[in-house]
This record gives structure tokens, C-alpha cells and sequence, in this order.
């Protein structure tokens, strides 16, 4: 019944913005574009989520629009522009609920030669890796990516005010932005590593997640300048704000847990090398409320270090390897401040990636396999997909999240009873 | 008196007329037609804006849709060049960007916007027989190849559509995705007309056609074109609309600000 009521919910909403669409075009308004997508993700062991046999049954419509503002307006002078891209969703997981994400909602201008501004609702990105973070700090929504959802939602939107200044000699972005958190396993729809339940939990999960309350002392700031030299691209970045985890206790009887200041300091370059394109990134996290390390209910600061590879081998295939080196800094206080029934993570991670890539058919067909694996973590994640374009509006996608490990606390370890696959078909106008 | 004036005008006719008429067909340079075939197609004028439009048919008929709008700008003829390329449709990539630097001596650097993620992505470039879009083209179809990389031998003189072309065959020097390459430019302003791909087994095995010239802004341009890929049956056909040349487009419009917000002077 409930089902049958979301459908019937979707349908009628499909068919007022169509009206809404068909009515705006006859206004001469902005044409909508956008995508109507079906997605289905059966998942293989049964654990303590919500439901036994699926991770995901979702109808989908995305809209995207853009208003040129023209005619001799200030704003049309400064080549300024409205952008808007909102998903609506029946989500039969939760028994049909209907949804809807603001993705985008902005006002983009260039006030000066030198200077842009966008100002709103926006999906902020940078940064040199595949998959993998070092300096990108802007929010993540990682169940999208493991439930089966299209890669565009492992990015979150972040609701900010982005300056980017161009001076001669370099390029600098800086973004001012409320605290979003990552959305991470909760138990509801992914099982995790729970450390009050002692191991994978799923609906089990009673953690109290504290979000930094909205007050000008917690807005997040991000700054990266950039250039280029020669072929290659040289940036550094500063990022002031919070974890966008929540990996350290409040409270642990209450079984809280919040999200601690973080600095994290970090440069890249990325350019031509050995016939491909080469990229090192580094990254210091600095924890500000336990920079010492000796606090053992806070995050100790650590550094990452990320290098990647991609060569195109010709006949449209393509390949990439990373390797990313984490270390937990102050790891002996970490240690010597951890009392005997304490859970002890280790003091640094080895994760490599591999990517393959193969187009078919007039690059109408993809094939490709994305392959984490961690050798001190002794676990992995295993994604592969194909996609066919049947059509220039249809697309179907099928794929699955492999996750595996010998233990329950690691990144993909803590993953392993969420194995699915996935299914999508979009329609794309 | 009048065998000396016959005889006057034969020798003035043999040596003037005659000798260098025969001097142009024996032996122009090949070398010196591609390098003027390639800067009258690619690099005509110091820059340019032109929306492109590209049908990609398969053999049963089933079409795609590559629209887009391109800007380019040399630093100078037969050097480096820029390209900006914003994609119209298919909806899919609607909105992403996508630029290249190329150099005459190394590979190109390429960067795509994905504006979905806001994420620009350094592209490996060094395959420039992949496929552009999916088209029949290839990257160095769009762009151009340096004429040193090849051996160019003159063929002959041949008439296409009523047009004088020069023929010329060009064999790669190192291994590349053919084997020999034929082309008919036109002797008139240097556009190749009609070019032919040969495989290692000799066999031809892809085809340019010319279907449309135009004069813009006083340059002659190729509007149509047509490339099929005999093997597959697969097919391109490209139009050019929109065509302007010499429009003083800025050089930093071939930056990662405009990768990632489009400069609505110049594409909206």
C-alpha cells in the first residue's frame, strides 16, 4: 500500500513539473534539462539493516535549469547566472518515500575581471584523486556511493559563498560554508563497524551523532591557489573547519559522538609524466582539539599522502593505479592513553586502487573495473560496472560493490555484509 | 621572317609556358602542399568560433548526436593552439567542458569538466587515434597531425567534383594506426578534399569526404565533411554552423575559470 502510494505520489509529481516544464517553456522560460532514472540494488548477505534483500528500489527525476540574467541589468552586465538542479525521489526502501534534494540552487557572477563569486547551494570539488580525498574536504554522502547510486552523489552539496580571484600569477578559490557532515553507514541501510556494540551493527545502532551548532564560530573555510607550470598544475591548500566524520567521543555512556575541529594543510601537482598523467598530493591534518594525540576519545592528527598514474593504452582502454599512505601522527600517546578495553586502530594504512576502463561499440559501451585494496588493512573493495549507452537518452548501468575483509574495524572490513549489486536504467532529456 | 617569329613564339612557349607548366607537375613539393593543406584547415585565421554538429550513424542507420560549440585560438600558425569545446547535447553531457593545449612536438594536454561533481579531470592524452566523442574522428583528426611525422610522396594531379587537387601519399615514420594515408587538396586554397586511410594489409579502411565549402570572412572553409569507417560501416557527418573567424578571443578563456564557469561572452 505504501508502495502503490509513493508511485502514485511520483507519478503526480512527474506529471505537474511536466506541466510545470511545458508551461514554463511556453513562458519562454529556461528549458529544464535532466534525467529520469529506475534503480534497483539486490544485496547478497543478510544482516541487521532494515531490509534482508535490497539495498535500494528508486525512482528518480532530476531537473537542472539556468537563467541567464540579460537586458542592461547590473547583474546581466556581470554575466550573471541562476542555476538550479533538484532531485525528486520515491525511495521504497523507506516503504516509498518520496523526497527532495536541493542539489544546486546559486547565483554565479563575475563582479570584476578578476573575481567571481558563487553564492548558494553548490557541489565543490578539488583536488587529485580518483575516488580518494586528501585535500577535498567538502562533504561526501558515501552510503549514495555503496548502496548503488550514480557517482555524481557520492558528492554532497555544501551550502556556501565561493570567491575565486584571479591575480596574474596565480589563481586563488576560497570558500566560506556550513558545516555539512558526510553521510556515512548508520546501520538503517549499511551495516558498519559500531564500537559501542562492539562490531558490525546494523539497526542495533544507537549512536548520537553531534553535529557543531549553526553559529558564525562554526562556519568552515577552504582555500586552494592553483597554476600552472608548463603542462603541470601546482595547487596548495589550507582547509579550517571539521571533520567531516564523526570519529571522536562526547560522551561515551550516552554513546555520543562528534565531529572535532580540524586544520588540514595540503599541496599537489599533477601533470604529463611517463606518457601518462602523473599526480602527488599531501595532506596535514592537524586536530586542533587533541593536537598532542593524548586525548584517546579525540581523532589525533595524521598525514596522507596520495600518488596516481593514468596512461591511455590506445583502442580506448585505459588504466590507473594510486597508492595512498595515511599515518596517525602521536601514535604513542595515542597508545599509552588507551585503556585495556578500548578498541586499537592502527598507526598507518597502505591503500592501493587500480582502475580499468574499455570502451566498446563507438564508446557506447563501458567497461570498468575499480579495485581498492588496503595490504595493512587486509581488506578491499572490488566496484566493477558496464554501462551502454542504448541510445543518446537511455542508459543502463549494472554493477556491483564488493566490499571484504579479514577484520570487522576496518574501512572496508567493517563493510563486507553490504555486498549488492546494482542495477539502473536513466533517461536522460 | 615569319619561321623566325614562329619559331620565336614555340621557344617562348617551350621555355616559359611550357617548362614551368611541366616543372609544376613533375615534382611539386608534397611535403610543402601538406604543410599548406594543414595550416589552410586548421589553423585558418588567428582564431575561430564555430558550432559543430555531428551525426554518428551505425550501419543499420541508428543515430547520435554530438552538438557542440568550439573555440580556437593559435599562437601562431602551425604552433601551438587552444581549444574550447562546450557540449550542447547529447543531455548526458550537456554543460561539460572540455579543452585542449596543443603543441606541433608533443602530446596535448586535455582537461574535461564534469559539472555534475565540479570536477576537472586532467585527461591522458597520449593515444591520438582514440576516438573523439565516439565519432569516427579521431583526436588527430580534430586537431592535425605534424606533417614531419610523415614521409609524403606527390601522386599525380586529379580533378574531384571539378575541383584541381594534387594527390599525395603519406607514409608514417614510426608505427601508427595506418599504414599510408592519400589525400586530395585542393590545388586552389589547400583544403583537403578527400583523404583515404590504408591498413597494414594494404586494404582501405577509412574515408573523409568533402560535402560542402564555403567562403567565410573571405577564408574558404569546409562546412561538411563526412568520414566512414568501411570496415565497420559506421559513419560521421559533421557540419559546421556559426562560423567566425578573427573575433580577438582572449587567451585566458583557455582556463580552468572558464572550464568551470562558461564565458557567456563567447558561448551562452
Amino acid at each position: 500500500m505504501d508502495k502503490i502510494n509513493g508511485r502514485a505520489i511520483f507519478i503526480v509529481l512527474v506529471a505537474g513539473i511536466a506541466f510545470f516544464a511545458a508551461s514554463c517553456v511556453w513562458a519562454a522560460m529556461p528549458e529544464f534539462h535532466g534525467f529520469a532514472e529506475f534503480a534497483y540494488v539486490p544485496k547478497g548477505s543478510d544482516d541487521n539493516t532494515k531490509r534482508d534483500d535490497f539495498n535500494l528500489l528508486e525512482q528518480r527525476l532530476q531537473l537542472k535549469t539556468k537563467y541567464l540574467f540579460d537586458g542592461n541589468s547590473f547583474l546581466a552586465q556581470k554575466n550573471s547566472s541562476l542555476n538550479f538542479k533538484g532531485d525528486f525521489t520515491v525511495d521504497e526502501y523507506f516503504s516509498g518515500k518520496t523526497d527532495f534534494e536541493l542539489r544546486e540552487f546559486n547565483l554565479s557572477t563575475t563582479p570584476y575581471d578578476w573575481l567571481d563569486l558563487k553564492a548558494g547551494r553548490q557541489i565543490l570539488t578539488w583536488g587529485t584523486g580518483d575516488y580518494l580525498f586528501v585535500n577535498d574536504l567538502f562533504p561526501k554522502d558515501y552510503v549514495s556511493f555503496f548502496i548503488g547510486r550514480d557517482d555524481e552523489y557520492l558528492k554532497k552539496p555544501s551550502d556556501a559563498l565561493k570567491m575565486s580571484f584571479y591575480p596574474s600569477w596565480t589563481n586563488v578559490d576560497f570558500v566560506v560554508s556550513k558545516f555539512e557532515p558526510n553521510t556515512i553507514p548508520e546501520g538503517d541501510r549499511l551495516s558498519f563497524f559500531d564500537s559501542f556494540q562492539g562490531g558490525i551493527a546494523g539497526r542495533n545502532s544507537d549512536r548520537d551523532l553531534l553535529e557543531p551548532p549553526l553559529q558564525p564560530s562554526n562556519l568552515e573555510y577552504a582555500l586552494r591557489t592553483y597554476r600552472n607550470l608548463g603542462s603541470h598544475e601546482l595547487a596548495f591548500y589550507y582547509f579550517r573547519g571539521f571533520d567531516k566524520n564523526p570519529t571522536s567521543y562526547k560522551d561515551e555512556a550516552a554513546r555520543q559522538l562528534f565531529y572535532p575541529r580540524l586544520d588540514v594543510y595540503g599541496t599537489s601537482l599533477r601533470g604529463p609524466t611517463l606518457g601518462g598523467i602523473g599526480n602527488v598530493e599531501f595532506g596535514y591534518y592537524n586536530s586542533r582539539e587533541d593536537s598532542g594525540g593524548n586525548n584517546r576519545l579525540i581523532a589525533n592528527s595524521l598525514f596522507k599522502v596520495l600518488t596516481g598514474y593514468e596512461k591511455d593504452l590506445g583502442n580506448d582502454l585505459k588504466i590507473g593505479l594510486q597508492y595512498l599512505y595515511e599515518q596517525t601522527l602521536d601514535y604513542g600517546n595515542y597508545k599509552a592513553n588507551l585503556l585495556p578495553t578500548d578498541f586499537v586502530f592502527d598507526e598507518s594504512r597502505h591503500l592501493l586502487t587500480q582502475r580499468i576502463t574499455k570502451l566498446y561499440k563507438n564508446q557506447t559501451v563501458a567497461v570498468s573495473l575499480f579495485n581498492f585494496y588496503s595490504p595493512s588493512n587486509k581488506d578491499g573493495y572490488v566496484r566493477p560496472t558496464v554501462s551502454y549507452n542504448i541510445t543518446d537518452q537511455w542508459k543502463a548501468t549494472l554493477g556491483a560493490n564488493l566490499l571484504w575483509g579479514e577484520d570487522d574495524l576496518t574501512e572496508f572490513g567493517q563493510m563486507k555484509q553490504n555486498k549488492n549489486v546494482f542495477v539502473r536504467l536513466r533517461y536522460s532529456f | 621572317m615569319k619561321m623566325v617569329k614562329l619559331l620565336g613564339i614555340v621557344l617562348f612557349i617551350g621555355l616559359f609556358v611550357i617548362q614551368p607548366m611541366s616543372f609544376a607537375q613533375d615534382s611539386p613539393k608534397p611535403e610543402e602542399i601538406i604543410a599548406k593543406s594543414r595550416l589552410a584547415f586548421y589553423y585558418a585565421a588567428d582564431d575561430m568560433k564555430a558550432k559543430i554538429s555531428m551525426e554518428l550513424i551505425d550501419k543499420d542507420g541508428r543515430k547520435r548526436i554530438r552538438e557542440m560549440t568550439m573555440l580556437r585560438k593559435d599562437d601562431q600558425d602551425g604552433e601551438q593552439q587552444k581549444y574550447f569545446i562546450y557540449f550542447h547535447q547529447p543531455a548526458d553531457v550537456k554543460d561539460m567542458t572540455f579543452m585542449v593545449y596543443k603543441y606541433p612536438d608533443k602530446d596535448a594536454d586535455r582537461w574535461l569538466f564534469i559539472p555534475a561533481i565540479d570536477l576537472v579531470k586532467r585527461i591522458a592524452a597520449n593515444d591520438k587515434f582514440s576516438s573523439f566523442v565516439g565519432s569516427d574522428f579521431t583526436y588527430e583528426d580534430v586537431s592535425g597531425r605534424n606533417p614531419n611525422e610523415d614521409t609524403h610522396t606527390f601522386l599525380r594531379k586529379d580533378k574531384l567534383d571539378g575541383k584541381d587537387c594534387f594527390v599525395v601519399e603519406s607514409t608514417p615514420k614510426q608505427p601508427s594506426e595506418y599504414a599510408k594515408r592519400v589525400s586530395w587538396i585542393d590545388t586552389a586554397n589547400f583544403l583537403p578534399l578527400k583523404e583515404e586511410f590504408y591498413d597494414k594489409q594494404n586494404e582501405l579502411y577509412r574515408r573523409f569526404e568533402v560535402g560542402e565549402t564555403k567562403e567565410v570572412d573571405g577564408i574558404p572553409t569546409i562546412t561538411k565533411r563526412v568520414v566512414k569507417n568501411l570496415k565497420s560501416g559506421h559513419r560521421t557527418e559533421v557540419s559546421f554552423t556559426e562560423i567566425k573567424y578573427n573575433l580577438g578571443i582572449e587567451d585566458d578563456i583557455f582556463s580552468e575559470r572558464y572550464l568551470r564557469r562558461l564565458p557567456v561572452q563567447w558561448i551562452k
